[in-house]
């Protein structure tokens, strides 16, 4: 590549330091995914609960999940992984280009996976696996507890898709900021700290797929 | 040398005309809504919490009114229901947890660590943004609408059978959630990364130590009751039923994931005010505080033991017993590190230069009111005892002892103590000694009749009880006036002291620490000169025979 630009990071009025502030951003990250976690692993333990009081409610309505859709889906947010970092690899280079063109493909990727949850939603809904819907009733196999499973499994992969919504917004953002020259020579830490956060959203969703389709099956 | 040049520069006297101090460094409304200066968004917390303290104090005084006679003739049950929802929603939510961390630990922090400002200063003011957005619209529900469900929002009460505005009131304290969660992240890293050159963790002062400990509460914590309060707003919008045992939930799930966070919270509450009394007794004993390391190991055991004891909340609810005999052992296990905290302040105040001034008064009230409410925790800590006083008035006075007591008093203390460094203003000594010594009085009349009441078996939460109860509560109800008074004249007498009060000098009370070495208020960074930190904490003069 010929495009290399030098990297770098704007210092901010309260630090003394680069490394300072680079040390602050990512312990700052982590400290947020940290946070999320908790927010997540709250919903992991009512499913391990549920799991444990109507064990045979709970495989009933994990057997109408649809498996495939989501593996193919942890492939794809796994493939975006891969490209964010390529992104963060080619941002310390300074291949500013290449970098751009690794995030557009992450949120491609990551666009591609909420189509794919798009279409199980509505593959559900046809199916009648509705059972919060008031005037939808539910029409598959299992009883209450099936139903609050499988409203359950709404909660957490809503929640999940909310993150990687904001995520793909997020990144489109900084790929449009990171057209200008001389975005590298500012701003390289950003790339960094974002990185974290997308394959934090990427491991959720690893376990959001381990715990909800996968251990009930 | 450098010790020297540090601790003797001292910064030009206060004056208005002065340009670099953080008050009078503009003067636009704007300015204070857009600031990203700490010490401004610390004030701009003080304020809003001060109010919604007010609100919440109102409605208190309305339930003790309700309660001086036994028929419950003032208000009809449903206003007895929502004034009570009122004043816990705002007191525990919107004033106890913000308090001492968002208003002082806001100011102070960067301060006490040598730092121009917190790592991330737009975060800050966007958590105050959060956190009034989320408050005041709990706060429209909760007074317009009514809520009936208490603070603490259990279901099937809340999911099922009240009938008033409880998803907009989980809503706005859901938001407030993700506020105390930025701050909480913030001071981690600004704790981690900031501090001055020099400044080794065991060089810090214990109210920094306090701070990143609630703050590691309010990460890990806060969370688990998002997702609580989340499934409630789902389970009453959508009857999805992970708490109704018809649907195949469980109610108690609900508390379970409640209490995670709600015992921690009482950390987020007393941890905070613990830092405030540790930095005022050393200053008004004039002598290094006894037992540093183990008041700082102390603080991180609190925090860490606050989060396995949150079953003791749940004794009477069938929970099984061996999980209650753990819970119950484990509550008793917090008595440790809060003891050392309480000799360890003892022993400071033990043969030192004591000043009575008025947050010294108010500290010394903090160590009796905290020992009084800490040790009737042991009672409810005890399985046998807690069936019998379990939701009763023993358990009201029990933690209005640890939250007004505790955290109340050292907020007031640290108000107090700081009020010069955060104004530039001195208070007027003797009315702040008056209002201290009517808090206190007000305060044991009011909450010591209800250990009684509580121990004779009147419940919490009931406006209708028997005759023989009248007396006490009378009395309780009467000391609230007095407490009231003792709330109302600091309010007065405070802002007179922002036009008419002496002006403060850097460090008027001849205490140790970084943020007595800057100027009173202190300039937009902190430090004129950043500091360099070559001194042990608490280093007051030692004497003669002295061992510390
Ligand atoms: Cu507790």
């Amino acid at each position: 590549m010929s495009d290399r630009a030098a990297i770098g990071v704007e210092l901010a009025e309260q630090f003394t330091d680069v490394a300072q502030q680079r040390r602050a951003a990512t312990l700052g990250m982590w400290s947020w995914l940290l946070t999320e976690l908790l927010l997540f692993a709250a919903l992991f333990l009512i499913a391990l609960v549920l799991r444990i009081l109507h064990p045979d409610s709970v495989r009933e309505a994990a057997h109408h999940l649809k498996f495939w859709i989501g593996a193919t889906n942890t492939a794809v947010l796994i493939c975006s992984s891969l490209t964010m970092s390529g992104a963060i690899v080619t941002s310390r280079l300074g291949w500013q280009r290449a970098m751009v063109r690794c995030m557009l493909a992450t949120a491609a990727l990551g666009s591609l996976f909420l189509v794919f949850k798009g279409y199980e939603y509505y593959q559900d809904y046809i199916e009648h696996m509705t059972p919060f819907l008031a005037w939808r009733p539910y029409e598959l196999s299992g009883d209450r507890a099936s139903q609050l499973y499988v409203s359950l499994y709404y909660v957490a992969t809503a929640l999940h898709a909310f993150h990687l919504t904001t995520g793909v917004a997020i990144l489109l953002g900084l790929a449009w900021q990171a057209r200008a020259n001389g975005y590298l020579q500012r701003h390289q830490n950003r790339i960094e700290i974002y990185g974290l956060y997308w394959h934090f959203i990427d491991l959720m969703w690893i376990m959001v797929f381990t715990i909800i389709y996968v251990m009930n099956r | 040398m450098t010790d020297v040049a540090m601790r003797e520069r001292t910064p030009p006297p206060a004056t208005l005309d002065r340009p670099l101090d953080y008050l009078h460094d503009a003067h636009t409304l704007r300015s204070w809504l857009f600031t990203i200066d700490h010490k401004r968004i610390g004030i701009l917390y003080l304020i809003a919490i001060t109010a919604f303290f007010i609100i919440g104090a109102v409605a208190a005084g309305l339930v003790r009114l309700a309660l001086v006679v036994p028929d419950g003739q003032i208000f009809t049950n449903d206003t007895y229901n929502k004034l009570f929802t009122i004043h816990g929603v705002v007191m525990v939510w919107f004033f106890l947890i913000p308090s001492i961390p968002a208003t002082f630990g806001n100011f102070l922090l960067p301060l006490m660590i040598g730092a121009k400002d917190l790592a991330f200063p737009r975060l800050n003011l966007l958590s105050w943004y959060v956190f009034m957005t989320g408050a005041v619209f709990t706060l429209a529900t909760v007074v317009i609408g009514g809520v009936d469900t208490g603070w603490t929002f259990y279901a099937p009460l809340s999911t099922t059978f009240s009938n008033t505005w409880v998803v907009p009131a989980l809503i706005g304290v859901i938001v407030v959630g993700f506020s105390s969660i930025l701050t909480g992240l913030n001071f981690v890293v600004t704790v981690h990364t900031m501090r001055a050159p020099g400044m080794h963790w065991f060089r810090m002062p214990i109210f920094v130590w306090t701070m990143y400990a609630t703050s590691l509460i309010f990460l890990l914590a806060t969370p688990v009751i998002t997702m609580a309060l989340i499934l409630l707003v789902m389970e009453r919008a959508f009857g999805i039923g992970v708490f109704d045992p018809a649907l195949g939930g469980d109610p108690v799930l609900f508390e379970h994931l409640f209490w995670f966070y709600s015992h921690p919270a009482v950390y987020i509450m007393v941890l905070p005010g613990m830092g405030v009394i540790s930095e005022i007794i050393p200053a008004f004993a004039q002598k290094k505080i006894f037992g540093y390391k183990f008041i700082c190991y102390a603080t991180i055991g609190l925090a860490s033991i606050t989060f396995f004891v949150w079953g003791h909340h749940m004794f009477v609810n069938g929970q099984s017993e061996y999980a209650s005999l753990a819970f119950s052992f484990l509550s008793f296990a917090v008595a440790v590190p809060s003891a050392v905290k309480v000799y360890n302040w003892t022993a400071t105040i033990h043969k030192g230069d004591i000043h009575l001034d008025t947050p010294m008064l108010y500290a010394m009230g903090y160590i009796g009111l905290f020992v009084l409410g800490g040790l009737t925790g042991l009672f409810l800590a005890t399985l046998a005892i807690d069936e019998h006083i379990h939701d009763t008035y023993f358990v009201v006075a029990h933690f209005h002892y640890i939250m007004v007591g505790g955290t109340m008093l050292a907020f007031l203390g640290g108000l107090h103590f700081w009020w010069p460094k955060f104004t530039g203003r001195m208070y007027p000594e003797v009315w702040g000694r008056i209002s201290a010594l009517l808090i206190f009085l007000g305060f044991n009349v009011t909450f010591f009749p209800q250990f009684i009441l509580g121990y004779l078996g009147m419940p919490r939460r009931y406006h209708v009880y028997p005759h023989e109860f009248q007396l006490l509560n009378i009395l309780s109800s009467a000391g609230s006036t007095i407490l009231a008074v003792g709330y109302i004249f600091p309010m007065i007498y405070l802002l007179w002291s922002l036009w008419f009060g002496k002006r403060a000098p850097s460090d008027p009370w001849n205490a140790k620490g970084l943020e007595w070495t800057t100027s009173s208020p202190p300039p937009k960074h902190n430090f004129i000169v950043p500091p360099i930190v070559d001194f042990e904490p608490y280093d007051y003069p030692v004497k003669a025979g002295e061992s510390v």
